[in-house]
């Protein structure tokens, strides 16, 4: 298990976002997370990644390390690297170095060798750019490397966050709603890199996704979210057919008696 | 020419070497008075200041006005220095950076919790204090000013002149502009950048927020107090509350941004550009603020990104079009 939560809760206030959510994930899989407008899929990835404190009695572990209470930078360090729904990129900083920022956890030399800006400082800069251009190339934005970010189009953006979150080498990655506003084609293309990389890096993937044929395509296993409780789990075929999926997304299954008396009223 | 470039980018500080040789025969060559020198002086203690100034608003992104403060705890730790221990300029320089580096973690802590205007506030709050407590403070000499702080000598030789003192200054800067290039180019800055632009999601990829703000913070508090000190020993030696006051911090402030917020010779073309401007309109001192505050509006409403990201623009934007022969003009 790479991914372990025991009794996971946050609320916001009165609001239960995430109510004991168990959740186990095995190494190696694609894990796909659906669910409604707030049914709390976002804050479960706020609250693993350490952005959001949870409440107490809750667990999560993170390959062998509790990180229930643990600082973001700290979890990031042992390997979880996630994006936002919301991007969040560095606007104002050129491509590369949004990329190379992403290297952060695994830049080798010490603060003081940096400060008196020793050679082998500039070599290693060097080999991480060297790196970095390459995973560049690979999800094809290698042109626009010098440009700022802010300057690339809605599906460059995607694929630079992609790249971004790819550069720490992380075990776990967490895809928050990757395809979101892209067009069908853009979408096959994304979700073709990202089979790409996984293979590449050997990565265990969670993925939040609306467009159910991404989920249903890609995912080894899907669980889904509903008022912040986790209502299914299984294969794709299996949470496809499950009722209280179902009932989540589109209402209850109604028996002709019972549809007569909602009519009725 | 390729080998030298490659050369300057294994060990940069040759570049260095070269800028300070060249520096250095300036005053003999170029120079006609006194006065020049005492003006090159005062650019390099700004080049100091803003350069550090760079590190934590431009790169950091966040807003200080009380970095006056700071290069005011550096001027008096080497005057108060003096004035009790009589120590001279190579025993204060360093203690002075010590002390200003810790004011520098006091007014970095509240940016832990404030952000944009709110933490200007904070820290101009902070800087005003720092003024206010030296100028109703006898210790510090109050409102008459510390005088008569030697000026530096070495072996035997006394820089006791502007011309002479142009040395010291010159070769503080340079020290001073390497290990902020090298702090910025490397990793280091890149967090510091992924700070700025957003700091959760910089936590998210591994950078611990606090400790670098607050290493941003330390940073450039050390720059302000190593210009500080050099201010304080530059002849004639005097200082006195108001040259630390928020006007001067205006004018700080208008040096990184007219050079280039986060552009890594930011501050250091902007003190160039406005210690000699400011030199030039003091017939006009009435107009000067009002002159800085408009060069700081006109720069962030037309050229967001300073002198140095003007610059750099032009280079790749021709670049660019070589690469992909394609326009892109945003």
């Amino acid at each position: 298990m790479i991914l372990k939560t025991k009794q996971l809760s946050k609320s916001f206030g009165g609001l239960k976002a995430i109510n004991k959510v168990d959740f186990e994930l095995p190494k190696n899989e694609i894990r796909g997370i659906i669910g409604p407008n707030g049914s709390g899929k976002s804050t479960f990835f706020n609250l693993v990644s350490g952005i959001y404190d949870s409440d107490p009695g809750s667990y999560i572990e993170f390959d062998g390390h509790d990180i229930t209470y643990t600082p973001p930078h700290e979890i990031a360090g042992y390997g979880l690297s996630r994006t936002f729904q919301l991007l969040r990129l560095y606007q104002d900083m050129t491509v590369i170095d949004n990329v190379m920022s992403g290297y952060h956890t695994r830049v080798p030399y010490k603060f003081f060798d940096a400060v008196i800006g020793r050679k082998k400082i500039w070599d290693q800069e060097r080999a991480i750019k060297e790196e970095m251009m390459e995973l560049l190339s690979f999800v094809g934005l290698a042109d626009y490397a010098e440009l700022n970010a802010s300057e690339l189009s809605g599906g460059q953006r995607r694929l630079l966050v992609l790249a971004r979150a790819i550069a720490m080498k992380p075990k776990l990655l967490m895809l928050d709603e990757p395809a979101a506003g892209l067009s069908p084609v853009n979408v096959d293309n994304l979700m073709k890199i990202i089979m790409q990389l996984k293979e590449k890096y050997g990565l265990t993937l969670i993925i939040i996704e609306h467009i159910l044929k991404v989920v249903m395509d890609t995912c080894n296993s899907v669980t889904v979210f509903d008022h912040g409780q986790k209502i299914a789990e299984g294969t794709p075929a299996q949470v496809k057919d499950d009722n209280a999926v179902i009932e989540a997304y589109l209402g209850k299954k109604m028996d002709d008696e019972e549809m007569r008396k909602a009519l009725a009223v | 020419m390729e080998k030298f470039k490659s050369i300057i980018r294994d060990y940069p500080f040759i570049a260095f070497i070269i800028a300070f040789v060249i520096l250095a025969f300036v005053p003999s060559v170029v120079f006609t008075d006194v006065y020049q020198s005492h003006l090159a002086t005062l650019i390099f203690v700004n080049i100091v200041v803003a350069a550090g100034l760079n590190i934590v608003k431009g790169y950091c992104g966040q807003v200080t006005v009380g970095h006056v403060g700071l290069f005011a705890v550096g001027s008096y730790t080497a005057g108060t220095l003096f004035l009790y221990l009589g120590l001279g300029f190579w025993a204060t320089l360093p203690i002075a950076i010590i002390v200003t580096a810790f004011f520098g973690v006091a007014m970095g802590i509240p940016s832990f919790r404030l952000e944009g205007p709110y933490l200007a506030l904070a820290t101009l709050g902070g800087g005003e204090a720092i003024r206010l407590f030296i100028e109703n403070g006898n210790f510090f000499r109050s409102t008459f000013g510390i005088s008569d702080i030697p000026t530096p000598s070495l072996m035997g030789y006394n820089f006791d002149s502007p011309d002479r003192y142009y040395f010291i200054s010159m070769t503080i800067m340079i020290i001073a502009v390497y290990f902020s290039f090298s702090i910025l180019r490397s990793g280091v800055g890149r967090a510091f950048m992924s700070i700025r632009e957003d700091p959760i999601c910089a936590a998210a990829a591994g950078i611990n927020v606090k400790k670098y703000k607050i290493l941003a913070f330390i940073l450039s508090a050390m720059f302000a107090g190593a210009a500080g000190a050099v201010y304080a020993h530059m002849p004639p030696g005097y200082i006195h509350p108001n040259n630390y006051t928020v006007i001067e911090m205006v004018t700080f402030l208008a040096m990184v941004v007219l050079g280039g917020l986060g552009h890594i010779w930011g501050g250091i073309i902007g003190a160039i550009v406005i210690t000699i401007v400011y030199d030039l309109t003091r017939p006009l001192y009435k107009y000067q603020l009002l002159i800085f505050g408009l060069t700081i509006v006109l720069t962030i409403l037309f050229m967001p990104k300073g002198l140095g990201g003007f610059i750099d623009r032009y280079f790749l934007e021709k670049r660019f079009k070589k690469k992909t022969g394609t326009e892109k003009t945003t």
